[in-house]
This record gives C-alpha cells, structure tokens and sequence, in this order.
C-alpha cells in the first residue's frame, strides 16, 4: 500500500484554421472625426479574449493607442461574415482580416496626412497616434487632425475593409488521401511533460506537476496565452483522469447530471504547472502568430498515461485513467495477466479492447505480417 | 418581506419559496448572480448574505427577511474598484466572466475574514467554485494578491509563475 | 512594437468584475415566454403517436411547436463541405438519443411551460438501441440510421476515410518488432458555466432579433436561415460575448426552435437550458477507439503504420466526417512515418449526437499516437525523448497526405522540455534542428516521403 510516483511526456501538433479552409473572416474599420477607431469584426468572444487581441492588432497596424479602439461584434447586422471561434481561427484567421483592414485605414490616414503636410505618404509613419515624418519629427500632424480634416476638409470617411479566406483544399484523389493545396493556415506545436502519484491501494492517480511547452509563433497578448495554456492544461487533466459522460461507455446508464456526479476539475485538482513559450513566427499570421486555444488540452492524457506506466507499470488506455481501472490493470498484473502477447515479432497490448474481439466480423483490424 | 440589497431596501413580491437567484435575477434586475446550475454545484449565482457567502439559488428568499445581500454590483463601481476586483482585473483572472461574479463575492469574504495567500488555503475556501476557462491559476494569484494587499496596476497584466519564454529557436 | 506583445488588459476586463457584461440571460424583454422541452424518454424508438392538443389548450400556453411547424425540417450544417442532411430539427418519425427534443412549449412562466410538456401525449414503440460501435458493423447489429450504421457519403461515395502512404506492407516485412495497441478516449462535456440559452424577439417590421450564446453568429444565422427558409436579412443575431463554448455552441442547438416559437406566439421566447439538460442532453466530445500497429526498428525508426478508427458520431452526422478527416491527416502525430494504410468510419449509435469540442479530431489521435510512442520506447528500452526527437517533423517531409512541413517545431518543443525535466540528451540530441533531414537522420526508408518546402 503507496504512493508512487511516475513522469510521462508527449509531443503533439494541430492544425490552425478549419481543416481544408475555406473558412473566411472579414472585418471592417471606420475612423470617428476625433481619430478615434471603430471596429466591427463578426468573430464571438467565448472567453478566449479575442475582443482583445484583435483590438491590439488594429492598434499597432495603425499606430495608436489601443485606448483609442471600439471593437463591435454584438450582432450580424452590422458585422461582417466570421465562420466562427473554434479551429483555433479567432487570432489567426479572424486576426487577419483585421489587420487587413487597419492597413487600409493606415493608407488612407497617411494619404491625408500627406496632402496636410505636402510631403509623400512614402514619406510618413505613425506612431502612438501621430503622423510624423520619417527622420524630420518636427513635421507632423496628429491622427485626430487628419480625422477631422477628412471629414470637413476632404468629404471623406477614413475606412478599410479585410478578408482573410484561405482557398479551400480539395481531396483530390479520396484513396490516398491527398489534397490540392495546404489544408491548413498553420501547424503550432507543443508538448507536455506530466509527474503523477498514483496510489497502488485505491487506484488514485493524482496529477501533481505540468511542465508544458507551446510554439505560438507570436504571443501577441502573453497574458491571454497563458490564460489559454493553465486553461487548456487543466481540460487535459479532466480529459484524462476525471470525466465521463458514460462511466460505463459503451453503456448509456449512470451519467452525471449535475456537478458532483460528472467530475468537472475543481481548485483542488490543480497540479503546479509551468509553461515555456516558443515564439517561431508563423509565414503568414498576423505578427507570425500562431493558434494557441484548442491544443491546449491536447498533451497532457498521454503524458499522463505514460506517468501512470512509470509510477505502476500499467498501461490505461481507456481515458478517464479512473482508480478502477488502475486497479484493474494492476489486478491483471498480479495475476500474470496484465502484459502484451508476445507473437513473432509482434507485441500485442489490449486485445479484450479491439473489434476483433468483440465485432463477429463485421469489422476487422488486420495487421501485415 | 424586506430584503437590503447593495444598501437599497426593497419589499420583495415574490413568493417566499423562490430562490433569492430568482428574486435578484428576475424580480429586481440584478443579473450579476448567474444561473450556472442551479442545484449549488457551481458557485456562480454566490452573494454574500451579512457578510457570508452563500449561494443563492439555495436559498428560498421567505428565509431572508431582514438580510443584507451584496452583490458585485455593491462591491465597486468601473471609477472605484474594490480590492478583490482590482486583483482579479491585473492577474486576468476572468476569461468568458460568467463565473466571476461569484468568485469575486468568495474572494471578498476570504479576503475580509483575514485569508492569507497561501494556495491551499485559497484552494480550502474557493474550491467549490466552478471555472472552465481559466484553469484556476490566475484566480487563485489574484486571491492570494489580494490577501497580501498587494497594490494593482489596470494598464497591464500579470504573467503567471512559471512562465519562461525562450523566443525564437533554429 | 507597442501593442503587438504587451500584456495588455483584457477590451471586457472591467466589465467583467463588476457584472456588467451582458450574456443572453441577462436581457430582459417585456413579455418574454418561457420554453421547455418535451424530449425522448428513451434511446431508440418509433413514434407511433404525438398529441399536442393538451399542452396548446392549457392556459397560459402561446405556442406549441412540433415537426410540422419546420419550414425545412432537416438541413446539413456542413452541407457547403458535402456532408448531406440527416437530422430533423425535431423528431418525426422515430427518437434516436435520450433527450432528443420532440416538441417545445412557450409559456408564461417555467411552471407552466413544463406542466404543458408533460401533458404532451407521446406513444412510442420502443426498439433496440446500438451502443458499441465495434458492433455497428455486424450483420445482427440493428439498423439506427437511414444510411447505416456508418456515414457512406466520403469523396466519391466512400464509406471511409483513407489514407494511403508508400508500402505498409513493406514496411511491416522489415520491421524489427510490430507494436499493437487499442486507445478509447471518452465522450466529455463542454461544461461552459453558462448553459446553452436564446431569447428571440419578434420585432414589428418582421424581422427577428436572435440573442444568441452561439461560438458563430454567421454560421448559426446561416442554419436558422435555411431551416426557416428566409434570407439572411429576415434575421438579426446578436451575441458575440459567450459564457464559454469549447465548441459546444456551434451546434445552434436553440436559435432554430426559439425563432419558430417567437413566429407561432408573436411574442418574445426565452430558452435557457437547466444544467441536467446541459449535462444529460447537449452534445458531447465524441468517444473514439483507434487500433495502432506500428511497424519499427530495433533502433527506434517507425517504419509504418497501420491504423483503424471508429468514431462514435452519436444518433446524427453533424460535424464527425469533418473531424474525422482532420484526424487522418494529422494520425502520424508530430513524426515522419514514410508508410501508412489508414481507415476510419463515421460510426453512429443512439447517443447524444457528439459534436466538436477543443482539439476537436485531433485530440484522440494525439492520445492515442503519443501514449503509444510511449509504449514503443518502453517495448525497444530506448529512451522517449531521443524516440521522439529521431522521428520529429523537418521541413521537407511530409503529412500523412502528402502537405509538406514547412516549419515544424517538434524538435525544439521536445529539447525545451528535456531542459526543463532535467533530461540530459545526448549530445547529437541536442544539437537537433528544424532543418531537412540529412545524414544518419534521412536513411533510405524517408528518402521518398520528402517534399519541396518551396513549392508550398
């Protein structure tokens, strides 16, 4: 009767944007005569903070302050298309099609700006919301002034409009498998190393420590990528120890209903976790950024399960890695039961588990060799 | 029945079985409680009932005459944030905010009755509070910030312990 | 760069802390009705009779709503990727899940609503449910779904993704050792704090403004649109800030429903879900079974792959053949593996239909493909990280289908993380790069599967 104690470590990719594209976002962007930056992006903020992130990348592809920002994308009247926050897309693909459209009204401001001045717009950059010229500070007009001179001096509403839409990729040939064109906007990748306890008596596999590492090409907010890395860190641990909709899959008896009988992670799950960030800048991201929320609880099960195998020694690879399952594995052990079938060349895990032994032949897995 | 709300007396209507979720909710507008569960599993319809936190969808409001409820509404205002909403906005302990509300009410009362920042502390008395987003580490720093008194700049956030970043690599 | 890389405060902090954001729940219409659900008792069933007549003479009562009030009863959410329909909006002629929704009530008050939905007289013939997907293929296994047991509609009417890469066979003859493994992760929730919600609001000029908890207001106006039958205008969805979603507000699971009743009623309908039916009735993650055999090296190269899935889709299609084909291309993981033969189904049962949720498709392959990397280097005594670090990505290979890797960063990922353990690689390990395979890190065997980062 202990506890012991056991590191497991895992890899992974995923893919940003939906799979095979075709998923577009758009935004448009008008200027208020004092300068000021309106936003209407269709793109929903489920918590993710993508309200933000899009209002930094207006900011700096404009050049003023982020103070300076309304961003609008309460309703389809009078935003345009967003596919949708999921596919690790809000930053990435939604992002774009922001900066798109600022880098419209970034031209059009420094055109303005241009004729007020008379020096070339070529000439002419903005910074913290004044336009300046080039290597001659002293020349200079602020973007509120170059808003109200479009509006009573030029007759001009200051806008810009963006799409982002990566061409869908068609499998062309469904045998194989191929595609006509990158069916993805970008690949992130991360990995996890996680050190469990597991109680040899009741089968408890407590998660003690993640040490996590994400490549998110550019962390255009730090804080919001943390927030989706601790977020995502402890959906993994849900995923790989504690949820259920059927405890008893493939049976449909005894779901939790409420809190308490589905094991949501609570406070007390929470194992110390540290994270390092890669910044590899994506090729055509917004500032080489790259998606970050959905992988986010990608890592930690099979860390996990790899931490068990070493605290244990048994494989769980029926996830959530329950105190019933550890014992069972365990049991099975004892009883000489728990390895692989050992045939040739081949090592043979889990055959209670596979359609051969459960499908009267309706489906086979059939190994070469 | 009377009820003192964020230090507004009302005469409440409804029927005295109805949750005080329901009365705040629906009866006198104050939406920050949420209906997350409604079966006290989640923590996010929390008030604090003189000065305990408790949660609302439990509590029939004929149980209540003559209590003081606040909400988070009477906790600050945008102009004067309170200690634990001021924490919570610096460490970014809020990602969708449907459970804020009632975490901050828990983290005020932990905070008034004398609450280190000790993580298990913290994790003793806000563990019945559901978050799905944040993964807990930002709330609990800021809980624990907010323990410490430390002071809260709003026009920059945190980084969690444990963070590197190591940049570009070949 | 001044705004690009700074921690700056979230746009809806303040908001936030001091409970003025506005989710749906928190709009208040004058006059809005309550809704509740009647739904399916039981997993499998054929209707035999569905009579109304008790819950719309109730008092109180404005609206009742059944299959017949659709305009477009069953529409393919996927439809513009080729995924046909195959779910009603409410159920007609049998009940394929528990919690199915049959027919939806709009009432004065919640009492009410729910006394009407229990008045609803329903008759059914129950049938037997399919459970086990590993079943769903066999001759006795009872037929739940118009197509079968499994989605038949791939590219050219396959009723699988494939993936076939250079020669399985060949690599499973010179193979060293064969590891075989089965990897079952489970259906989970979302659990959002905010359960799934709508309110809709007929307004005078026709129009119908939608508050919505939904992840994608344009992909969800575009449902509502086409089960209704009217253009895009005819519709206003507001929402864009959600009680999180993880994917479990794409589904538009209320918006279709809430807009028919706010037409049938004329007055404004709310529908918030309680949280059992959050639990017991919204969609899930799907549960997935995937056989691995690998075909490696004594010196831990993976020479091939084999590799079957079945996706458990639930009662309906929704997205599954789209996660399913985003899981097989990316079933090989972070690695190079020259030779694979994949199949995977889209196989249904009489459970809530599952739906995308965080990783969606690739969060399976990735327990599955990793815990099994595990096991190979356990099963070979070599070390899990050098494993890793010798089958990584490098720009020039390729995918599973053939897209070339322009920019992997496996190997910096897994140095950063031995750094991190206190690992020590060795030192040709640690010197390990992104950059194309060469030498002792391209033998013979990943000489074919190269591609030519340019040309992407």
């Amino acid at each position: 009767m202990a506890k012991h104690t056991g590191r497991g470590f895992a890899a992974i990719e995923y893919p940003t944007g939906m799979n095979q594209n075709g998923d577009p976002s758009q935004a448009w962007i008008k200027v208020k005569p004092d300068g000021r930056v309106d936003v209407f992006a269709g793109t929903s903020d489920i918590g993710n903070g993508s309200k933000t992130i899009q209002s930094q990348i207006v900011a700096e592809t404009i050049g003023v302050p982020y103070e300076w920002i309304t961003y609008d994308n309460s309703n389809t009247d009078s935003s345009p298309v967003c596919t949708g926050t999921f596919a690790s897309r809000a930053t990435f693909v939604a992002g774009k099609a922001v900066e798109k459209a600022a880098l419209e009204v970034r031209g059009r401001i420094l055109d303005i700006a241009g004729k007020e001045l008379e020096i070339d717009p070529g000439d002419l950059e903005i910074v913290d919301g004044e336009v300046v010229a080039k290597g001659a500070p002293q020349k200079k007009i602020s973007v509120p002034d170059v808003a109200a001179a479009a509006t009573w001096g030029h007759g001009e509403l200051i806008t810009g409009t963006g799409a982002q839409l990566k061409p869908y990729a068609a499998i062309v040939d469904p045998e194989s498998g191929r595609v006509d064109l990158p069916p993805h906007s970008a690949i992130s990748y991360a990995a996890c190393a996680a050190e469990v306890e597991v109680d040899d008596e009741t089968g408890e596999v407590r998660v003690t420590r993640l040490v996590q590492c994400y490549d998110v090409g550019k962390a255009i907010n730090p804080t919001l990528v943390e927030g989706q890395i601790e977020g995502g860190a402890v959906q993994g641990l849900g995923l790989g120890v504690l949820e259920s909709c059927y405890p008893f899959y493939p049976s449909v008896e005894h779901r939790g209903g409420e809190f308490g009988t589905y094991l949501a992670p609570g406070m007390e799950d929470l194992p110390s976790i540290e994270t390092i960030i890669i910044e590899n800048p994506s090729t055509d991201g917004p500032y080489g950024a790259k998606g970050i929320g959905e992988m986010a609880n990608n890592s930690q099960p099979p860390a996990i399960a790899a931490a068990v195998f070493d605290a244990v020694g048994v494989w769980v690879t029926e996830l959530p890695i329950t105190p019933e399952r550890v014992l069972r594995a365990l049991e099975a052990r004892e009883g000489g039961d728990g390895g692989p079938r050992r045939d040739g060349k081949k090592v043979v895990f889990d055959e209670e588990l596979s359609v051969n032994a459960v499908s009267s032949g309706g489906v086979r897995f059939e190994v070469p060799a | 029945m009377n009820l003192t709300v964020n230090g507004v007396e009302h005469d409440v209507a409804s029927a005295p079985l109805t949750s005080l979720l329901d009365v705040l909710r629906e009866e006198l507008g104050i939406t920050s409680p949420k209906a997350g569960c409604e079966q006290g599993g989640c923590g996010a319809c929390t008030v604090l009932v003189d000065g305990e936190a408790r949660r609302s969808c439990l509590l029939p409001v004929g149980a209540l005459d003559g209590a003081e409820v606040t909400t988070v509404e009477g906790l600050g205002t945008p102009e004067r944030l309170s200690t634990v909403q001021l924490a919570f906005t610096h460490h970014y302990a809020a990602q969708c905010g449907f459970c804020t509300s009632g975490m901050l009410l828990a983290a005020h009362a932990y905070v008034e009755h004398g609450g280190s920042d000790d993580r298990a502390e913290i994790t003793e008395a806000l563990g019945g509070h559901v978050c799905r987003c944040t993964g807990y580490v930002k709330i609990i720093e800021a809980v624990a910030a907010a323990a410490r008194g430390d002071s809260f700049d709003l026009e920059t956030t945190a980084a969690s312990p444990g963070m590197t970043n190591i940049g570009g690599v070949r | 760069m001044k705004a690009v890389g700074a921690r700056l405060p979230r746009y809806d902090g303040v908001e936030h802390v001091t409970g003025r954001t506005t989710f749906v729940d928190d709009v208040r219409v004058p006059g809005t009705l309550w809704v509740k659900a009647l739904r399916s008792p039981v997993h499998r069933a054929d209707v035999k009779g569905l009579d109304t007549s008790p819950a719309e003479s109730m008092k109180g009562v404005h609206a009742v709503i059944t299959w017949r009030d659709v305009p477009l009863l069953e529409y393919g959410h996927l439809s513009a990727l080729g995924i046909p329909a195959d779910e009603p909006l409410l159920a007609k002629d049998d009940l394929r899940y528990k919690g199915q929704p049959i027919a939806l009530v709009a009432a004065e008050d919640e009492e009410t609503a729910q006394a009407a939905v229990e008045a609803i007289v329903l008759d059914l013939d129950e049938q037997e449910p399919l459970l086990d997907i590993r079943r769903a293929f066999d001759a006795d296994a009872p037929v739940i779904h118009q197509w079968g047991n499994w989605y038949p509609h791939f590219e050219a009417e396959m009723d699988r993704r494939q993936i076939r890469k250079g020669d399985v066979d060949w690599a499973f003859e010179h193979a060293d050792t064969v590891v075989q493994g089965v990897y079952r992760p489970a259906a989970i929730e979302h659990v959002p704090l905010e359960t799934q919600v709508c309110l809709v609001v007929p307004e005078a000029n026709g129009r119908l403004t939608i508050y919505s908890c939904t992840q994608a207001l344009y992909f969800s106006l575009g449902v509502v649109a086409a089960h209704l039958q009217v253009p895009l205008n005819k519709l206003k969805l507001v929402g864009g800030t959600v009680g999180g979603g993880f994917g479990g507000k794409v589904d538009t699971a209320t918006e279709t429903m809430c807009s028919l009743l706010a037409l049938k009623s004329g007055r404004p309908v709310k529908w918030r879900w309680t949280r059992e039916e959050e639990f017991l009735c919204s969609s899930t993650r799907a549960p997935w079974h995937m056989e691995i055999a690998d075909a490696v090296t004594k010196d831990g190269w993976i020479l091939g792959r084999k590799m079957l899935t079945l996706h458990d889709s639930g009662a309906y299609a929704r997205f599954s053949p789209y996660g399913l084909t985003k899981h097989s291309f990316h079933h090989t993981g972070a690695y190079t593996i020259p030779n694979l033969s994949f199949d995977g189904y889209v196989v249904f049962t009489n459970r809530v239909p599952t739906t995308a949720m965080r990783g969606f498709g690739v969060t399976s392959v990735s327990f599955a493909t990793e815990t099994h990397m595990s096991r190979i280097a356990e099963v070979l005594g070599l070390d899990p990280y050098e494993i890793r670090l010798k089958n990584a990505n490098r720009i020039g290979d390729t995918s599973p289908n053939g897209v070339v890797y322009t920019d992997p960063s496996t190997v910096p990922t897994i140095q950063a993380i031995a750094d991190a353990m206190g690992r020590e690689l060795p030192a040709d390990h640690r010197t390990m790069s992104r950059q194309p395979r060469e030498g002792s890190l391209l033998p013979e065997h990943l000489v074919a599967q190269l591609g030519n980062p340019e040309e992407h």
